[in-house]
């Protein structure tokens, strides 16, 4: 009965982890086509839930399995300590995103939860439940090389890509006919990193969840299509006023650059959801639009955001897996 | 509406619109000029002091243009231009203004007695002025479409076309200036004062030129030494 209402508390928990990457993660990777005028926010609201929901439902479970089963072996606990675990995770993630939201820090949501599920790791280890060596290292060292590794890759691609535009089309024809065109294809892209940001973001919700359902074999698919639920609803109550204050601050990046930039997000998180690694979408779109500017392609880019992103590396994952500990033996030595 | 992260963080303070403008207002101070000649010839002294405050207005709002952008052209933005560049650039543009306000002032200083074809050559050298600095304003605006191009050769190649045609110009105002020097320093009836005074704001309205056409050199300098 006590157990019942621990997850239904996580339930609660992971659904506002849910509606916070709506709001924020979401809408800050669809602000990009709210800032180029692509789209109108009616418009980007809409796309986006439909596809954050889509992304999330259908190609989530892999991003999913790895923050539930991948770093702790969850099924070498005892049920009541994953529930007890799993929801001092996704609370400890949940608050520090709401703090670092609050002071408008560019703390990663993937980064607190990884950071959050290591502590709970950390913290049956402590307790001798699990030993040392039973934690997936190799799994967290992947993880770990994928955060560096995205945003390198978007910036990457995004240079590639805007380099051929501007070698191909900006030196050949008129710029109002090729961003004319472009505007049609960033519609395209801001579809595909709605639906990449799905397909991984998902799992900082539906991870924790996952692990208390316990399921074996696939993810269910339900807990997915909570997620994504969680997220829709995320954009349409709160996201579209990020997305139009973002949107805002970044109105120079034109249709070419918007597609360059999207393009190599979108491409470099879903092919992370393909191998199931969780990457920061946001840090990636960093990289993207770094990797434009680097091609000649913007009037200024600010690279001191590069040290905040390495600093909110540097801090998330401890503070979240510190906080879990805490939460996590809390729970144990009382209930 | 404060409950949000933000990636617009990533765009950094862009410095071109900023330059566009300075470069305007020098146009904009050469104008004035051209009008204060005319009132100091009419004999129109309110206008004439008039016409040197709206300079000075001008000169003191560019000026904080300049501050704005030496103060926020940071070494973490990452631009499409070296920043030196940019920088030596709006220093000598800033020139521009700065000898349009010196000239403001400076006839203001004495009432001169002066022959109508001595001030018929002010106007033919004020005319010439005024079509360097349009010719530079143009040159100068053109950088937002340099920037929506990234620096499309085709676009490169047009604003740069600008520059020689400056320069040659500069030439004529220093034709016209070697006339009016010759023309000045043979008035026997005038008083040296006059001359002394009218010299000086010969020399001062070709430094005017001279600035554009360096800061049209600065300019170019900077778009190819990307």
């Amino acid at each position: 009965m006590v157990l019942d209402i621990f997850i239904v508390a996580a339930a609660v928990v992971g659904f506002y982890v849910a509606w916070n990457i709506g709001a924020n993660d979401a809408a800050n990777s669809m602000a990009t086509s709210y800032g180029s005028r692509a789209l109108t926010l009616k418009q980007i609201v809409v796309l986006a839930s439909i596809l954050e929901f889509c992304g999330a439902a259908f190609f989530g479970k892999k991003v999913t399995h790895t923050v539930a089963k991948g770093i702790v072996p969850i099924e070498l606990l005892d049920h009541h300590l994953v529930v007890f675990g799993a929801l001092a995770a996704l609370l400890s993630a949940g608050f520090w995103i709401t703090i670092s939201t609050y002071y408008h820090l560019p703390i990663s949501t993937t980064h607190s939860i990884v950071g959050a599920m290591l502590g709970f790791g950390l913290a049956a280890v402590s307790q001798n439940h699990l030993t040392l060596d039973q934690i997936k290292w190799n799994v967290l060292a992947k993880v770990v090389l994928s955060w560096i590794i995205s945003p390198l890759l978007g910036a990457a691609i995004a240079f590639v890509v805007f380099m051929l535009i501007r070698f191909i089309l900006l030196n050949r024809f008129a710029s109002e006919s090729i961003e004319h065109v472009f505007r049609y294809l960033q519609v395209l892209t801001a579809s595909y990193m709605a639906f990449a940001h799905g397909s991984n973001d998902v799992a900082n919700a539906t991870g924790p969840i996952a692990a208390i359902m316990g399921y074996s074999g696939e993810v269910p698919f339900w807990v997915l299509f909570f997620g994504g639920l969680g997220i829709a609803i995320g954009i349409a109550t709160w996201g579209y006023r990020v997305i139009e204050t973002v949107g805002k601050q970044i109105t120079e990046l034109t249709y070419t650059r918007g597609f360059s930039a999207e393009f190599a997000t979108a491409t470099t998180v879903l092919a992370a959801s393909s191998i199931g690694m969780p990457v920061s979408t946001t840090h990636t779109l960093v990289g993207s639009v770094i990797g434009v500017g680097l091609a000649g392609g913007l009037a200024s880019v600010n690279l001191k955001i590069v040290q905040k992103i390495i600093f909110s590396w540097i801090v998330t994952v401890p503070v979240a897996a510190a906080m879990t500990i805490s939460l996590y033996t809390l729970m144990v030595v009382f209930v | 509406m404060k409950f949000f992260r933000s990636v617009g963080e990533v765009f950094g303070y862009s410095p071109f619109q900023s330059l566009a403008q300075h470069a305007r207002m020098c146009g904009r101070a050469v104008g004035l000029l051209q009008q204060q000649f005319e009132a100091l010839r009419k004999e129109n002294f309110d206008e004439v002091e008039e016409l040197r405050e709206e300079i000075d207005e001008l000169e003191h709002h560019a000026d904080q243009i300049k501050e704005e952008i030496r103060g926020n052209v940071t070494k973490s933005l990452m631009l499409p231009v070296d920043r030196h560049d940019l920088l030596e650039f709006l220093k000598v543009q800033d020139d521009i203004i700065n000898n349009c306000e010196h000239v403001g002032h400076m006839v203001t200083f004495r009432k001169v007695k002066v022959p109508e074809d001595v001030w018929d050559e002010f106007s033919v050298l004020l005319s010439k002025l005024m079509e360097v600095v349009n010719h530079y304003e143009e040159m100068v605006e053109s950088i937002r479409q340099l920037i929506e191009t990234s620096f499309s050769k085709r676009e490169v190649q047009r604003a740069l076309e600008y520059v020689p045609v400056i320069e040659q110009l500069e030439h004529e105002c220093d034709l016209i200036q070697i006339g009016l020097h010759a023309k000045l320093f043979n008035l026997e009836e005038a008083n040296p004062l006059d001359v002394h005074l009218m010299v000086t704001w010969v020399a001062h309205l070709g430094y005017v030129a001279n600035a554009a056409a360096r800061a049209s050199d600065r300019f170019r300098i900077m778009v190819l030494g990307r």
